[in-house]
């Protein structure tokens, strides 16, 4: 939640740098599962997350946006409830009008009782936006190939992913977008128990135009 | 030496030419100065053969009017009053703007001419002289002339166009001129084209009548002008209707998404369960839901307000440019500048 706070301070104080570019703000809010097999059964908790996303338009194709997440999961049966803050940058390039291609890294953090754990991720991805007939609603996919992710007390994953789809509803300025997305961490078997970990999440985002 | 035979015979071809000028104009200035010298008695014959039809070389208008003119004065002075108004008559028929100059001819001369005026009805306007006239701040000017009282009337038509306009309706006599602001009867700038100014004349004196006409070109000189914006054809606006096939292209991609979260949420991560399926399920549902209401609306109404406003932002950029671009060229329409110049009659003109 600190490194949230943090995120959204530096949002404000590059706003008036920023004062000639597009700028648009998100709060979001997420309903977001974590599921974890560590060779003891699925572990599974549930719950919300709060954050925002900033996002400077520097050319009418180059965008950077960073973002600032936090919340709690509530453990079920048995598992320890978790804290989860997420602080990202993320750069992308429009190459033809419906495709970006993205490149990001996102700093992430587990917190339980018991210890913490930091994860950093770097991803490569695209997203894919259509226009539905009047240009108000767009349909999003995205998908994103994590590279590089490290996991503090892990070897880091063999295969991991992001993908997401969503809708986006656009009036005048401001947008509401929903969208579903989905995080896979596949991790080589260590003393043949091989770990398996996802987030997904249900996210709905008002984005808002400053200028 | 063939050459020089050539040139020998062609100097005896031309010469005659300008001895027959030489012999009009050296006649006429031995006139004068015999006339100068008081001897009009030896003024008087050289004169006379100047009018003889019998004079064998060429005679110009001006030299001619000259003649009678100092044959008049040389009989005036002579006290042969009838003839020289007669002689002053032949003179001012031909060239209604004739005058004497009071500094150079005696009262009786004068007087003579008077009569000889008086006697005859003469209009006439000088020709056009070429120039280069700003109807805001310059004038076109006309110089008319009765040779006596008279009622005349001053009308400017173009050639084969329109009505004429009356420049000058009024009685005059002697000289006058008229001046022209380059405007028609509908106070609009004359168009380029020929025009005749004519000008009639009825004696309030004897009755009689006389007219006379010149004609002369008008041109426009103005910078030029801009073109505007033509038209938005198809291809420069955007749709403002959509179409069937994209109002169903929208069903796909309300589909495209559902499948995309149940794909996620399914076969991305089945060995652990499904994550989250209810997020899925309510995006998959969404989107479907999205699509079909979207074609369903749009095939009702169809309208792309985005796009709608879109062309009439451009057609107002367009209009307000077109408008910049025609108060330009009223700005240069008002500066023109009008070419006079002569013209031989009723021809084409430039």
């Amino acid at each position: 939640m600190r490194a949230a706070g943090v995120i959204a301070g530096a949002i404000l104080s590059a706003a008036p740098a920023a004062a000639q570019r597009a700028l648009t703000v998100a709060p979001l809010v997420s309903l977001a599962e974590h599921r974890v097999d560590a060779g003891f059964g699925v572990e599974r908790s549930l719950g919300p997350i709060l954050g925002g996303v900033g996002t400077v338009r520097f050319s009418p194709r180059v965008t950077v946006a960073v973002h600032a997440l936090g919340g709690s999961l509530f453990g079920s049966q048995g598992v320890l409830d978790r804290d989860v803050g997420e602080l990202g940058v993320e750069a992308s390039v429009i190459t033809v009008p419906w495709l970006a291609l993205e490149a990001g890294a996102t700093r992430r953090a587990y917190s339980t009782k018991l210890g913490r754990q930091t994860w950093t991720l770097v991803g490569l991805g695209a997203t894919a936006r259509m226009a539905f007939a009047g240009n108000a609603i767009h349909g999003v996919w995205r998908a994103a190939l994590l590279p590089a992710v490290s996991a503090s007390g892990l070897r880091g994953p063999d295969r991991a992913f992001r993908a997401a789809t969503g809708l986006a509803y656009r009036v005048r300025t401001t947008t509401l977008g929903v969208e579903y997305s989905l995080e896979r961490y596949d991790f080589p078997a260590a003393a043949g128990v091989r770990r398996l970990e996802q987030l997904s999440a249900l996210t709905l985002l008002l984005e808002l135009r400053l200028r | 030496m063939r050459r020089l035979v050539w040139a020998v015979v062609l100097a005896a071809g031309a010469a005659p030419a300008l001895a027959a000028q030489g012999s009009t104009a050296e006649l006429l200035g031995q006139a004068h100065q015999f006339y100068e010298g008081l001897e009009v008695e030896r003024a008087l014959p050289l004169l006379r053969q100047i009018i003889s039809p019998n004079w064998p070389f060429e005679v110009t208008r001006d030299q001619r009017v000259d003649a009678y003119k100092y044959l008049g004065a040389c009989l005036a002075v002579a006290g042969k009053r009838d003839s020289a108004v007669l002689y002053f008559r032949a003179a001012i028929e031909r060239d209604p703007f004739t005058d004497l100059d009071p500094s150079l001819f005696t009262p009786a001369q004068l007087a003579t001419f008077a009569e000889a005026r008086r006697r005859t009805l003469a209009v006439a306007v000088r020709p056009v002289q070429r120039g280069r006239v700003d109807p805001r701040t310059a004038r076109v000017t006309f110089t008319v002339v009765a040779t006596h009282p008279a009622l005349v009337d001053v009308k400017l038509s173009a050639i084969g166009a329109g009505s004429p306009l009356s420049l000058f309706q009024g009685t005059m006599d002697g000289v006058r001129e008229i001046a022209w602001d380059g405007l028609l009867a509908d106070r609009r700038l004359a168009p380029a084209g020929r025009y005749t100014l004519g000008v009639v004349g009825r004696s309030r004196v004897t009755g009689a009548s006389d007219s006379a006409r010149v004609y002369f070109d008008l041109r426009h000189e103005v910078a030029a002008l801009e073109d505007t914006l033509p038209g938005l054809d198809r291809r420069a606006v955007l749709p403002e209707r959509i179409s069937v096939d994209a109002a169903r292209r929208d069903v796909a991609k309300g589909l495209g998404v559902a499948a995309a979260a149940l794909l996620i949420t399914g076969a991305a991560n089945g060995d652990l369960g499904a994550g989250e399926r209810g997020g899925a399920d309510v995006i998959a549902a969404a989107a479907a839901v999205t699509g079909v209401v979207a074609f369903l609306v749009h095939r009702r109404h169809g309208a792309i307000p985005e796009n709608v406003a879109a062309n009439a932002r451009r057609r107002v950029e367009r209009d307000s440019a077109n408008a910049r671009v025609r108060g330009r060229n009223a700005d240069r329409i008002a500066a023109t500048v009008l070419l006079v110049s002569p013209a031989a009659g009723e021809g084409t003109a430039p």
